[in-house]
């Protein structure tokens, strides 16, 4: 029973992993294929997500029992004793992905936001986003 | 032009069959997954992020995520800050010197000849102050439970936009929430953290003990650090505080650049081309 538990589970990481990375295909696509800079835009945001996705993968842990799912890396009591710290050990996800990923999305907010102004000033002095337009614009 | 397309087209189901592969038989470290335990480092976090016994490594902060972002790898998140600073500043220098002021004083743009009906009108009137209460929740319990300054200031900006949608950018400018209280209350946040990272050495300063800087608790080297309890109330030290000024930052700096984004395109274009100057 365990191990067809254990089995499901690994299949359905490699079909959510396959998802991932279908979403960077798509993404890159949209990145490198299509003209509008907004497209372009729009695309790099579903490419970072599906990276901090990727990320917090890295830091999921598998079921201990299927009783036991794991935790939030969050201590619920505010005087823990150290047997609860243990079984929160044992339970918790991984927390430095987590951390590392509301870094990146911050970060990849601000630079958007900055592509779009800068985005917006192009449409404003050349009238298009069509990079191929822009690119054969003279002085 | 077509064997083009058929290029790109394989090129990248080749990349996602290929990534998907590698990762599925063990590019992760582990095969096969999901992994069943957490790394070594993960477990150190997890065991020392609120461990009253452990006083010299403890972060004092029951959620591991917020310990780990304002605590052990708190210099990341600083520097996260400067960059989201400098970004938002190449955005300002893109609009530099567009103002209202003009618009504004003209008659014919009072606030009721804008915005949408006033049916919205009436729901966003409920709903802003329930957003800022939401989002400040979410940034003082920061260090109690998921969330903190980053999630409750990008919250609290959602309310000036909801305004400015439904009302027009016109009625929040005429209300007071311009572009200057909101650099203001960027810069006030900004300064915070600043002050915030330095708490421990000016207490350091005047105990005479050692003390560095971006320092939370108590270490074997330098005894001093912020309280992790005020009367009985858990606030983690210094996350607490860094908590709020980020909150102040993000919403200062959100809502600065919704201002200017929804700044009218024919006012715009006469700054831009040179016609108007203030």
């Amino acid at each position: 029973m365990v191990r067809r538990m254990n089995e499901l589970n690994t299949f359905l990481f490699n079909i959510l992993l396959f998802s991932l990375f279908f979403n960077v295909g798509i993404s890159l696509y949209g990145i490198f294929a299509r003209p509008s800079l907004i497209k372009k835009i729009i695309a790099l945001t579903i490419f970072s997500d599906t990276a901090n996705v990727l990320a917090i993968i890295v830091g999921y842990r598998g079921w201990p029992s299927p009783e036991q799912p794991p935790i939030p890396p969050v201590i619920t009591s505010t005087e823990p004793t150290s047997e609860d710290l243990i079984r929160f050990i044992n339970r918790a996800v991984d927390p430095l992905p987590q951390a590392l990923v509301l870094t990146a999305i911050v970060i990849g907010l601000a630079v958007t936001l900055f592509l779009i102004f800068l985005t917006l000033q192009v449409y404003r002095l050349y009238g298009t986003t069509d990079v191929r337009r822009v690119a054969r614009l003279r002085g | 032009m077509r064997i083009k397309k058929l290029l790109v087209l394989g090129s990248l189901i080749l990349l996602v069959l290929t990534f998907s592969l590698a990762f599925a038989r063990g590019a992760l470290g582990y095969y096969p997954l999901p992994l069943p335990r957490v790394r070594m480092l993960a477990s150190w976090y997890l065991y020392t992020t609120l461990n009253p016994q452990y006083t010299n490594f403890t972060a004092m902060s029951p959620v591991a995520v917020a310990a780990i972002v304002w605590d052990y790898r708190g210099l990341d998140t600083l520097f996260e800050t400067a960059v989201f600073f400098l970004a938002v500043v190449g955005a300002l220098t893109l609009m530099r010197g567009v103002t209202l002021k003009s618009v504004l004083n003209n008659a014919n743009n009072k606030d009721n000849n804008y915005g949408l009906s006033l049916i919205s009108k009436t729901a966003a009137r409920l709903l802003t102050p329930l957003i800022i209460a939401v989002s400040a929740s979410i940034a003082l319990h920061g260090h109690l439970t998921h969330g903190g300054g980053f999630q409750g200031g990008s919250a609290a900006a959602v309310a000036p936009l909801l305004v400015l949608v439904i009302f027009s950018v016109y009625f929040l400018l005429s209300r007071g929430i311009s572009e200057k209280p909101m650099f203001m209350l960027w810069t006030a946040g900004l300064l915070g953290i600043y002050l915030t990272t330095l708490a421990a050495v000016f207490i350091g300063l005047l105990t005479g003990l050692n003390a560095y800087v971006f320092q939370n608790q108590p270490k074997f080297d330098a005894p001093v650090g912020l309280p992790a309890q005020i009367s009985g109330t858990l606030i983690s030290g210094s996350l607490f505080f860094l908590n709020i000024f980020e909150y102040l930052a993000v919403a200062g700096e959100f809502t600065l650049v919704f201002i200017l984004l929804s700044m009218p395109e024919e006012v715009v274009k006469s700054f831009i081309s040179g016609e108007t100057y203030e």
